[in-house]
């Protein structure tokens, strides 16, 4: 079905190739997990099987061939590749191009000009097999990271494809919605369609895969069958940067109360004179947004020195809790750090966020600007080589932010975090699509700034990051709803849009 | 829009402005966007105060620079205001499937449609670069008169990085999905002109009309 051949490609503009002579054969109805260390060229080969590579990069070098069922994908155009594969990219909602399920999963077959009437019916069908129970005209910015992907496999396989690609989809999914993905890849692989998926966690497709391949600088390194991989150690995963099972964190509770905390997650009320020094208090913060409360919290206490997970599905309220603490949104109530009453002008000078897309916040023209800007609202004048220095950055300060890789924007964000002397630090999600190496030293990171002193905040679905960097944990729901079911969501959904 | 884009910002489209402004203000109202009618209002009334009155009531040489400006800017909040309403209210696809159904050119459909479904992806990083420059003590009315240039700098360089980071994932899987090819697109949902299309056009018209007929409460004022 697929036939990679002797493939070298190099990227415009990089120094170095991509995939260096990969040979790789797929026969019909396999599903195949490319998997290997950031970098190693596992996303490049699936943008090499759909003709992202060369089509979608001018000036790239690509020598040797690749057929997709037949097709020598240099000899067509992308919209011809584009109707026997189906891709899934890492982050659904960056994808889509509509505003509802239904139009978002018809995208594909009406521009490749499908019948109408095949449309509507395939539409149907495929909505009701992969996207059940979410209301149909929805907006896809109000779905949940789990059910964007959803809708992102029924779009990507509507016109029904003979080869199906997925790059990293488990990497932003709570486990429920891992549960569901598998469910959808073994539909896919039932009707007989070949799945390639690129992964850095594997052990969810233990039951599913019947290959595994392991890649390393561009060109396959190991290939395990299904029965090999069962066998394969966890230690052996580890040697290639690879996650093994998905850990959950069973993180204790930290003090919190209020209709925005999950029922029994929180640990009820610190009594006003047993606060611990530095810590972040926050007292009947409430916040309405589009006549909707999105938050509700009576009373919680964060620790200073420690780590605090927040956990909770999306439109739990979340972002907008990050938000109330670093002063970026209003709210009623009190937010107080080391035992005095912030406003919300003093909680913005107080806080750093890392966001999840980090070079939205890098403003400067060097590393070394980055760090001087910095150090501009620290206390004292701070000699900017010896803080490069000792944060490992040196190396790099003349180097332009944006031409760092995302690791290293990361730590430099993290680095003008710290030199601020910022004592309270949100992280966002720092860990998406990331490998077993990289997590290691975000969670150092993430240490490093608790051990400062700083009250550190992580926003995360991933188990594996927050059992390595939390201490404690909050789960959110939605204020008002009873349970989190499908049907509960739905009638969120509802009330939402009535609101609107 | 676009009747309403060229007809205020012609050179003589200011006697369209008063019209533009109610039309943009109605489907603000019809959505409903409160909000939206408030701000529509609101910008309407101070550039007509410092447009047309100011110069008046106080005419120094500062007052008709603001005067000018301002008679230049009403044009936009008139063009702005119907703008967002097909932002607000509109899908890419719904715009496309209208746009074939005139015989728009594909070039141009497909521009236009890209263009609607990338403003939430620029409103949303705008406030995201925003809300880090908070942080980072990078906004406020005294950085921004002391270093103006360099602010600008620090907001626009994230922004556009940030903002083309997202668009390559969405041009690789919307070509890859087809749009743009040379098949012929096959609308789901063919649009319907019916009645509140008609009634809407109607009612251009008349505002049109009567912006010609009428004289315009801007037409003196403007040096």
């Amino acid at each position: 079905m697929i036939e990679i051949g002797g493939v070298t490609w190099t990227y415009p503009h990089a120094d170095h190739p991509a995939l260096r002579g990969l040979d790789l054969s797929i026969a019909r109805g396999e599903l195949v997990a490319l998997c290997g260390a950031s970098g190693s060229g596992k996303s490049t080969a699936l943008r090499l099987i759909n003709g992202l590579v060369p089509h979608f990069h001018d000036d790239g070098v690509l020598t040797g061939t690749v057929t997709v069922d037949g097709v020598v994908t240099t000899d067509v155009e992308l919209d011809a590749l584009g109707s026997i594969t189906g891709t899934v990219l890492q982050h659904p909602g960056r994808q889509f191009f509509t505003d509802s399920v239904r139009e978002e999963t018809a995208f594909a077959m009406e521009n490749l000009g499908f019948a109408r009437e095949l449309t509507r019916d395939r539409v149907d069908r495929t909505v009701a097999r992969l996207a059940t129970w979410m209301p149909p005209d929805q907006p896809l910015r109000h779905l949940s990271g789990g059910q964007q992907q959803q809708v992102a496999i029924a779009s990507a396989t509507a016109h029904e494809p003979r080869v199906v690609l997925l790059d990293e989809p488990s990497s932003n999914l709570s486990p429920d919605a891992v549960a569901r993905l598998i469910g959808a890849l073994g539909q896919l692989k039932s009707a007989g369609v070949t799945i390639v998926v690129a992964e850095h966690r594997l052990r969810y497709l233990e039951g599913l895969v019947d290959r595994v391949i392991v890649m390393r600088d561009g060109a396959v390194d190991a290939v395990w069958s299904a029965a090999e991989f069962r066998g394969v150690s966890d230690a052996d995963l580890a040697r290639e940067g690879l996650r093994g099972e998905v850990r959950s964190a069973d993180l204790p509770s930290a003090p919190a109360t209020g209709p925005s905390i999950e029922a029994g997650t929180g640990a009820g009320e610190v009594p006003a004179g047993e606060v611990p020094a530095g810590a972040l208090e926050l007292d009947a913060v409430r916040c309405h947004l589009g006549g909707r409360t999105v938050l509700d919290i009576s009373r919680a206490v964060l620790r200073a020195g420690e780590v605090t997970a927040i956990r909770g599905r999306n439109g739990a309220g979340k972002s907008t809790l990050a938000r109330v603490i670093t002063g970026l949104q209003r709210s009623s109530g009190v937010v107080g750090l080391d035992g005095r009453e912030l406003s919300r002008g003093a909680r913005q000078r107080a806080s750093a966020i890392v966001m999840q897309d980090v070079q939205r916040q890098l403003f400067t023209e060097s590393v070394e600007a980055e760090i001087r800007l910095a150090c501009t609202d620290a206390a004292g004048d701070l000699d900017t080589s010896a803080v490069l220095a000792s944060l490992d950055l040196d190396a790099l300060a003349q180097r332009h932010p944006l031409s760092l890789s995302g690791g290293q924007q990361q730590r430099l964000v993290v680095a003008a975090a710290r030199v601020a002397g910022r004592r309270i630090v949100v992280f966002d999600e720092p860990s998406s699509g990331v490998d077993r190496r990289h997590l290691q030293s975000i969670s150092n990171e993430i240490r490093r700034v608790a051990a400062d002193g700083a009250v550190v905040i992580l926003i995360s679905h991933d188990d594996d990051l927050l059992a390595l960097a939390a201490d404690r944990g909050i789960t959110l729901v939605s204020p008002g709803e009873l349970q989190a079911t499908p049907s509960a969501a739905t009638t969120d959904a509802q009330t939402m849009k009535e609101t609107r | 829009m676009l009747v309403v884009s060229v007809a205020v910002m012609s050179p003589s489209g200011l006697v369209f402005v008063p019209a533009g402004i109610v039309l943009a203000v109605a489907l603000a109202a019809s959505e409903p966007s409160w909000s939206r009618v408030a701000v529509l209002l609101a910008s309407a009334a101070i550039m007509y105060a410092l447009g047309w009155i100011l110069p008046v009531v106080w005419p120094n040489g500062l007052t008709a620079t603001i005067g000018i400006a301002c008679g230049y800017l009403i044009r936009f909040v008139a063009a702005f205001g119907v703008g967002a309403h097909l932002v607000a209210t509109t899908s890419p696809t719904r715009l496309s499937a209208g746009l074939r159904a005139w015989r728009i050119p594909r070039a141009i459909a497909v521009t236009l449609a890209v263009m609607l479904r990338f403003f939430p992806v620029v409103a949303s990083t705008s406030a995201a670069v925003l809300d880090a420059m908070r942080l980072r003590g990078l906004v406020g009315a005294r950085g921004f008169v002391r270093h103006p240039v360099l602010s600008i700098e620090r907001f626009t360089v994230p922004m556009i990085a940030a903002s083309l980071r997202a668009s390559e994932d969405l041009s690789a899987s919307t070509i890859l999905r087809g749009l743009g090819s040379r098949r012929t697109p096959v609308t789901l949902d063919p649009p319907r002109f019916g009645w509140p299309d008609a009634a809407l056009a109607l009612a251009v018209a008349a505002l049109a009309a009567i912006s010609m007929v009428l004289p315009s409460p801007l037409a003196e004022g403007i040096p």
